[in-house]
């Protein structure tokens, strides 16, 4: 810090209007340019790693799923789906349709809500309702599948925990059908807003090749070019059954961001609509063990690569776990690329709104 | 004293809301944030929550059970809000630590421990219209008659 020439150092938070979690921006100054910033964590770490040592797996789902409470279903996902690799569990069929169709129904609600903080960021309060609007029909949406809102506990091993009616699939189709159209609309209005793009285009720009040096993960990445990082590409069920195509934008700024998240919505909604036409009959759960052995699994959390190493014993607990979520390589890519060099700092937290952070899972 | 009927009428229907996560896992947080959404609307009923800001606050929401870092500033926190002041605490953890109060644990609930609370809403996590329910049923409660009551004391 010494060569170059900082004026004011600016703090951001704990407490700030802006931030919906508590964590500390240092914005180093040189007149309106930010030349410089600095993250500092730790108002949220809560032990979860360590309290989840010594539990028994199906304890330690419930524990898993409350890591973040916004991506909640991926958490619980990749954690079974590290136990199933560990013990050799295959889920049925019906399982494998039934975990794309409420995770990809956790994906619209995650992106409809990261798209809301940025809309508020830049303070155009009104998408931000409509936006916040159409969410409550995806969380409508999820409580009939699932029973609950936020915490689901949707995934068990083997399988899933209950099988869902024909009635329940039917208002589902309705809810995204009576969603697309509004989200398409605002979609629109985001892309040919001009008073939305002048806050948005050419703003916090992450370039090809500073992605790769963090390396960001999920819409951040995929938003500077790099399709190859959505973790859906490897996933067996997406790979094999559905064909999974990633999507990705080249400009690297909030505006890609959004858009990708946007463009993910409708992604997302074609995959629970093929998933319904093909869900296949049969049993929802196979029965099994888990078994005493280590290993490292990933799952496309909304926010990015969400990486598992659990090691179990014989009795079926955890021995070790440890868990990397995608804000924390995230949050260096914001913190060193994007605000570093950030022209004003008015646009300090509309960049940090576009990667969608999620403290919560950061600190654990 | 019409001073206080005007106070008493006011203070009914207009209050600033600020959220607080000390260490949630961001569930109540969504929550409290969907309650602004027009399906809730809970500006309908005359309550800020937009912009978190304590020095302007009336109603405390609290999630989340209280990490190390929040030991000492909660009190901070606490004593920043301008009188008359509520404070809710939203969720499990808020309550009694729920699911993290636990061996092994960095944390340290309940939050009573802490500040005085006037309200606790159960639930993992509380549905919006419970929020807004708990909201609207203690504030004016604490609010009515709020200066005599300081005058008795």
């Amino acid at each position: 810090m010494t060569e170059k020439n900082v004026d004011v150092s600016i703090p951001i938070g704990p407490l700030h209007p802006a931030l919906k979690e508590p964590l500390r921006i240092k914005l180093h100054t040189e007149g309106e340019r930010v030349v410089d910033a600095e993250v500092e964590l730790g108002y949220m770490h809560r032990g979860i790693e360590r309290i989840l040592k010594g539990k028994p797996w199906n304890k330690a789902v419930y524990l898993a799923e409350r890591v973040c409470g916004i991506c909640s279903n991926i958490h619980c996902m990749t954690f079974i789906e590290t136990l199933e690799k560990i013990s050799d569990v295959e889920p049925t069929p019906r399982a494998k349709y039934l975990r794309v169709i409420v995770n990809e129904l956790d994906r619209i609600q995650s992106h409809l809500i990261a798209n809301v903080s940025y809309f508020l960021g830049i303070e155009h309060e009104t998408l931000a309702m409509y936006m916040l609007d159409v969410r409550e029909n995806s969380m409508d949406a999820l409580e009939i599948v699932s029973g609950n809102r936020v915490h689901m506990t949707w995934n068990v091993l083997g399988g899933v925990r209950w099988d869902v009616e024909d009635h329940q699939l039917k208002m589902i189709l309705e809810t995204l059908d009576k969603m697309e159209p509004r989200v398409r609309r605002y979609r629109g209005m985001f892309a040919h807003g001009p008073l939305l793009q002048l806050r948005s285009k050419g703003i916090g720009v992450l370039s090809y090749e500073d992605a790769t040096k963090v390396p960001a993960v999920g819409p951040v990445a995929r938003g500077s070019g790099h399709p190859e990082s959505d973790w859906r590409l490897r996933h067996p069920t997406y790979r094999d059954i559905f064909d999974f195509k990633a999507i990705s934008r080249k400009e690297g700024d909030n505006t890609a961001r959004v858009l990708i998240r946007f463009d993910e919505i409708f992604q997302s909604m074609d995959l629970i609509r093929d998933a319904i036409d093909n869900l296949p009959e049969g049993d929802i759960k196979n029965r099994g063990k888990v078994k005493a052995g280590e290993g490292f699994h990933s799952g496309e959390a909304p926010r990015g690569e969400l990486k598992y190493f659990v090691k179990t014993d014989s009795a079926g607990k955890i021995d070790d776990i440890t868990i990397r979520t995608p804000t924390r390589l995230n949050l260096e890519s914001c913190v060193g690329y994007m605000l570093a060099g950030s022209p004003s700092i008015a646009d300090a937290v509309a960049i940090y709104a576009s990667i969608d952070p999620c403290i919560a899972c950061t600190e654990g | 004293m019409i001073t206080d009927k005007l106070k008493n009428f006011v203070r009914r229907k207009s209050f600033h809301v600020t959220y607080v996560d000390t260490g949630s896992c961001n569930g109540c947080s969504i929550e409290v944030l969907a309650t602004i959404c027009p399906r809730y609307d809970i500006e309908q009923y005359g309550i800020f929550v937009h912009h978190p800001n304590p020095r302007e606050a009336d109603v405390l929401l609290i999630t989340g059970c209280v990490t190390e870092q929040w030991k000492t500033k909660l009190k901070e926190l606490y004593d920043k809000v301008p009188e008359p002041k509520v404070v809710v605490a939203i969720g499990a953890c808020a309550c009694s630590g729920g699911i993290f109060d636990q061996e092994g644990k960095r944390t340290h609930p309940p939050l009573k421990n802490f500040i005085p609370v006037a309200a606790e809403i159960p639930g993992c996590p509380p549905r919006p219209s419970e929020i807004l329910d708990a909201i609207l049923g203690v504030a004016p409660i604490v609010f009515k008659d709020y200066d005599k009551k300081e005058a008795n004391k």
